[in-house]
C-alpha cells in the first residue's frame, strides 16, 4: 500500500502546512478559547442568576446553539455577520468581515455555550457558604465573583476546560467549508495541486492525532497535581 | 447596636422565622441557642442581610438591614461573621485571607493591611501559620484565622453562627477562649451556639427559639436558674444533663 506513498510532497510542502495553515489554525483556536472562555463565563453567571429574564436568555441561548451543528453556524454567520453589521450600523452596503473574523466570532458565540456549561458546573462546585462569607466581609457580587468563587471555579475545572479547548482545536478544522487555510485547508490545497490526497490527509490525521494526544496527556497530569493540591 | 423587631419569614410556603424581636445593646454578649431547625441561624443570617427577611425590620447602628435603599456591603464590613464550617478562601494564603478585604473593602493599603492582618493572627496564636493555606491547618485553627479575619475589619459587632458545631470536641476550647477575650474586651456579640458554658461565663442575655419563634429571651441568670417556658426547660435538662 506504502509502495508508491510520494513522502517528498511532504518534504516540499511542509513550511506552507505549518507557517500559514497551522499557524492560523493555533491562532484561530487560542482568540477563540479566550473569547469562549470570557464569554462563556458570563453566560454561566447569568444562567445561575436570580434575575430570571437573565437565566432565560442565557439558557435559551446555549440550548439553541447546541442543538445546530457547528457547521450550518459557520455557514449562517459567514453570510449572515456583513448583513447583521450593516443592520447595526445602519450602512446601506454589507459590510466586509475577513473570514478570520467571522470564523473567529462564529467559534466565541458557538465554544461559549460549552465553557458556559462547564463553568456553571464549576461555580456551582464553590459551597455557597464561600459566597456568604465573601458577602460578609463587604465584597460586592462582582468582587466575591472575582476574588473567591471564579478562581477556585476555575482551578476546578481547569481540566475539563482545557479538553473542552482540545475538541475546539479540532472543530476549528471546520472552516475549510469557507475555503480558509487553516491546517487542513491548506493541506487539501497542496494534496488536489499534486494529486496526493491520501499522503496529504494521512500526514494531518498523523499531526492531528500527535498534538492531540499530547495535550490530553498533559490534561492528565495537570489534573493528578491539582488532586494533589487540593 | 443591633435591633430585631418583628422579623418573619418564609422558604415559600414554609414559615422559618416568626415574629421575631431582641435587641442587642453596644458592647453586650447575646447568646442564641435552641434545638437544630428553630431558625436560630437563620436569624443570625438576616442580621446582616446574608438571609432576606419579609416581614419586620433589623436595623444595625440605626441604619436598616431590609431597606432596599441600604448599602448592603458597605454594612455588612462593619459587622464580622464567623461561620460553621469557617468559610476561609481554600485559593489563599491565611495572610491573604486577612488582608483580602481590608485592601479591596477598606482600600487599606498592602502594608497597612498586612501589619493589621499579622497583629491579630498573633492575637489568636497563630503567627507561624501566616504563610499557610487553610487545607494545611486544623479546623480550631482555620476558625481562628477566620476570626482574625473577621475582627480585621474593625467590627462594630461580631456574629458566630454555631462557630464550634464543626470542630473536634479537643479543638473546641481553643476557639472559645478567643471569643471569651472577645467578649471581655467589650464586643459586641451574638453567638448562635450549644456551648452552655461559653454562655454561663460570658452572656449577658440568653435567647432560646424554638420553631421560628424567640420562646425565651431572659438574663443569663434567670434563664439558667429558672426558665419560664417549658419547651427551654426541657431543652436545657437534656443539654446539661450530661
Amino acid at each position: 500500500m506504502f509502495a508508491n506513498f510520494d513522502f517528498d510532497v511532504i518534504e516540499r510542502s511542509w513550511r506552507y502546512l505549518f507557517f500559514t495553515g497551522m499557524a492560523f489554525t493555533l491562532r484561530l483556536t487560542l482568540f477563540a478559547m479566550a473569547g469562549g472562555i470570557v464569554f462563556g463565563t458570563l453566560l454561566a453567571m447569568m444562567r445561575l442568576s436570580s434575575i430570571k429574564p437573565l437565566a432565560w436568555i442565557a439558557g435559551t441561548y446555549v440550548n439553541t446553539l447546541r442543538s445546530v451543528p457547528l457547521v450550518l453556524v459557520i455557514f449562517w454567520f459567514y453570510f449572515l455577520v456583513p448583513y447583521i453589521g450593516a443592520w447595526v450600523l445602519r450602512s446601506d452596503t454589507p459590510i466586509q468581515v475577513g473570514a478570520f473574523a467571522s470564523s473567529l466570532l462564529t467559534f466565541v458565540m458557538f465554544e461559549a455555550c460549552y465553557y458556559c456549561e462547564i463553568m456553571r458546573a464549576g461555580i456551582q462546585s464553590i459551597p455557597r457558604g464561600q459566597v456568604s462569607a465573601g458577602y460578609a466581609l463587604g465584597l460586592t457580587y462582582w468582587q466575591s465573583m472575582a476574588l473567591v468563587v471564579l478562581p477556585q471555579a476555575f482551578r476546578n475545572m481547569l481540566p475539563v476546560l482545557l479538553t473542552q479547548t482540545i475538541v475546539l482545536f479540532q472543530d476549528v478544522s471546520l472552516v475549510y467549508v469557507l475555503s480558509i487555510t487553516d491546517f487542513v485547508g491548506a493541506a487539501s490545497k497542496v494534496a488536489e495541486r499534486d494529486g496526493r490526497l491520501v499522503e496529504m490527509y494521512s500526514f494531518v490525521a498523523v499531526i492531528y492525532f500527535a498534538a492531540c494526544f499530547a495535550l490530553s496527556q498533559l490534561v492528565r497530569r495537570l489534573q493528578a497535581r491539582i488532586a494533589v493540591v487540593r | 447596636m443591633i435591633k430585631i423587631s418583628g422579623v418573619s419569614k418564609w422558604y415559600g410556603s414554609f414559615q422559618v422565622l416568626t415574629e421575631c424581636s431582641t435587641e442587642v445593646a453596644k458592647g453586650e454578649v447575646v447568646v442564641v441557642c435552641g434545638p437544630s431547625g428553630s431558625g436560630k441561624s437563620t436569624l443570625i443570617k438576616c442580621v446582616n442581610g446574608l438571609e432576606p427577611f419579609q416581614a419586620g425590620d433589623i436595623t444595625v447602628d440605626g441604619i436598616s438591614v431590609g431597606d432596599p435603599k441600604t448599602d448592603l456591603p458597605k454594612l455588612r464590613a462593619r459587622i464580622g461573621m464567623v461561620f460553621q464550617n469557617f468559610e476561609l478562601f481554600p485559593h489563599m494564603t491565611v495572610t491573604q485571607n486577612l488582608t483580602l478585604a481590608q485592601i479591596k473593602v477598606l482600600g487599606r493599603s498592602r502594608d497597612e493591611a498586612l501589619a493589621k492582618g499579622l497583629a491579630l493572627l498573633d492575637r489568636v496564636g497563630l503567627k507561624a501559620h501566616a504563610d499557610k493555606f487553610p487545607g494545611n491547618l486544623s479546623g480550631g485553627q482555620q476558625q481562628r484565622v477566620a476570626i482574625a479575619r473577621a475582627l480585621c475589619m474593625d467590627p462594630i459587632a461580631m456574629l458566630f453562627d454555631e462557630p464550634t458545631s464543626a470542630l473536634d470536641p479537643e479543638m473546641i476550647n481553643e476557639v472559645l477562649d478567643v471569643m471569651v477575650q472577645l467578649a471581655q474586651e467589650g464586643m459586641t456579640m451574638m453567638v448562635v451556639t450549644h456551648e452552655m458554658g461559653f454562655a454561663r461565663r460570658v452572656a449577658d442575655r440568653v435567647i432560646f427559639m424554638d420553631a421560628g419563634r424567640i420562646v425565651e429571651d431572659a438574663l443569663k441568670e434567670e434563664f439558667f436558674g429558672t426558665p419560664r417556658s417549658e419547651r427551654a426547660q426541657l431543652f436545657l435538662s437534656k443539654i446539661l444533663g450530661h
